[in-house]
């Protein structure tokens, strides 16, 4: 049996779509509808931090609180993404190096964790462990808060900014296939992803003004989110602010965030003015590239369809030009 | 033996008029959006430029100089006339 190049399209044909816009918003929500967890993966996840979250407060650190963030908390993960986990307390005292010993040993001994990976002299260390019934990879981190402050943020964004979690997790995918979304890599980590796409709705001239729902657009704000960051966006002049809402700030005023006039993508901490989070982000002229790439096979493949016959039409995906996914059936 | 001749005999749009591409190539093509029709009268909202960061134009609306090297021939998104007739 062949493998299925684009696996979201199966019986799912818009090719007698008048508008090439539409037939792409069509295609994205089908692509976030086959990528989105099952009923049964949700449970396997939160069983397996239910599970975890118990063992540690009741037969290792009574006073502890065990805490997710990142993708797996805003429910922006993809599938086989990791699950970030944080151990804090009232007295902060599990920063010491102790602790991430003490717990490395109790997985092991209570077989929570197995391929377990302790990682000491990090800026941040963390235990790394496959969680064996679940087979999900997890990060511990200690008395690290940032990470849940963002969480809750993002969580308010998504409730407030329609298409955001569609665009983001296409714009992830993207990326995450490129290799371009590790940030010990230079790439750009999620929560810049997240930036990115929130700072692009929050300003397009058709959402300011309540012109179009996004939901019904998200064809065209795709291919939009890559001509802004592909070709037009000020990278050394421009940074992406908070303050109190969506904003640009100009780099050359704000000097602290990162140096001026220097080709770098700059993103304001909302929990932290004087914090860049996108600093680590050094490949930004690739990830630019790649964005200028991802316009062009868009919009090329929309002309090529434009003049296509109505057969030839047939079968065909657009997003599939961007998005390689070779996931099991579903 | 002009080089451009045969570019810009293909160059034009028929749709927009415009030189910068020919009609099969029409940003139009994919810039489509479905509206809403609104009646209440929508005040001006505060805008940004995308290429120097100030408030009160587009990054398209631009009067300094262009910061991304790649051009922008047709015109994007992030432009006044993109706005709804009654603000731009
Ligand atoms: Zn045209
Ligand atoms: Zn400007």
């Amino acid at each position: 049996k062949p493998i299925q190049q684009y696996p979201w399209i199966k019986n799912r044909d818009h090719s007698k779509q008048l508008e090439l816009s539409d037939w792409l918003t069509l295609e994205i929500k089908d692509f976030i509808n086959y990528i989105s967890p099952s009923i049964a993966e949700i449970e396997a996840r939160n069983n397996a931090v239910k599970r975890l979250r118990k063992e540690i407060t009741t037969n290792l650190w009574p006073d502890c609180y065990v805490n997710v963030f990142g993708s797996f908390a805003t429910d922006l993960y993809l599938p086989g993404s990791d699950i970030d986990m944080v151990i804090t307390s009232d007295s902060g005292k599990y920063c010491a190096k102790s602790y991430l010993y003490q717990l490395s040993s109790f997985l092991r001994s209570k077989n929570l964790g197995v391929n377990i990976e302790t990682i000491a002299r990090a800026k941040v260390p963390i235990i790394k462990f496959i969680e064996p019934r679940s087979k999900i990879h997890i990060d511990v981190s200690f008395e690290k808060t940032n990470g849940l402050r963002a969480a809750e943020r993002i969580q308010g964004w998504l409730r407030e900014t329609p298409g955001l979690r569609e665009l983001v997790l296409i714009v992830k995918q993207f990326l995450a296939v490129r290799r371009m979304n590790n940030v010990h890599h230079g790439g750009l980590g999620g929560f810049s992803i997240i930036c990115l796409v929130h700072s692009f709705l929050s300003l397009h001239p058709r959402l300011i003004t309540n012109s179009i729902d996004p939901l019904d657009n998200l064809g065209v704000l795709l291919i939009e989110f890559f001509e802004l960051y592909g070709y037009n966006f000020g990278y050394d002049n421009v940074i992406l602010s908070y303050n109190p809402t969506v904003c640009y700030l100009k780099k050359e005023e704000h000097s602290y965030l990162g140096a001026s006039n220097t080709f770098a993508l700059a993103i304001q901490d909302p929990d932290d003015p004087s914090n860049n989070i996108s600093r680590s982000s050094y490949d930004i002229r690739n990830i630019k590239r790649s964005f200028i790439g991802a316009f062009e096979l868009l919009t090329n493949k929309c002309y090529e369809l434009q003049a296509a016959s109505y057969k030839e039409r047939l079968g065909q995906s657009i997003l599939g030009g961007i998005i390689r996914y070779t996931g099991k059936e579903r | 033996n002009c080089p451009d001749k045969g570019k810009m005999r293909n160059s034009y749009c028929r749709v927009c008029d415009s030189r910068a591409h020919s009609s099969d190539r029409c940003p139009t093509i994919w810039r489509c959006y479905i509206t809403i029709k609104t009646k209440d009268k929508i005040g001006m909202p505060q805008i940004w430029c995308y290429n120097c960061g100030s408030k009160g134009h587009f990054g398209d609306e631009c009067l300094q100089q262009r910061s991304s090297r790649t051009p922008n021939l047709n015109g994007s998104s992030f432009s006044g006339g993109n706005l709804p007739k009654s603000l731009r």
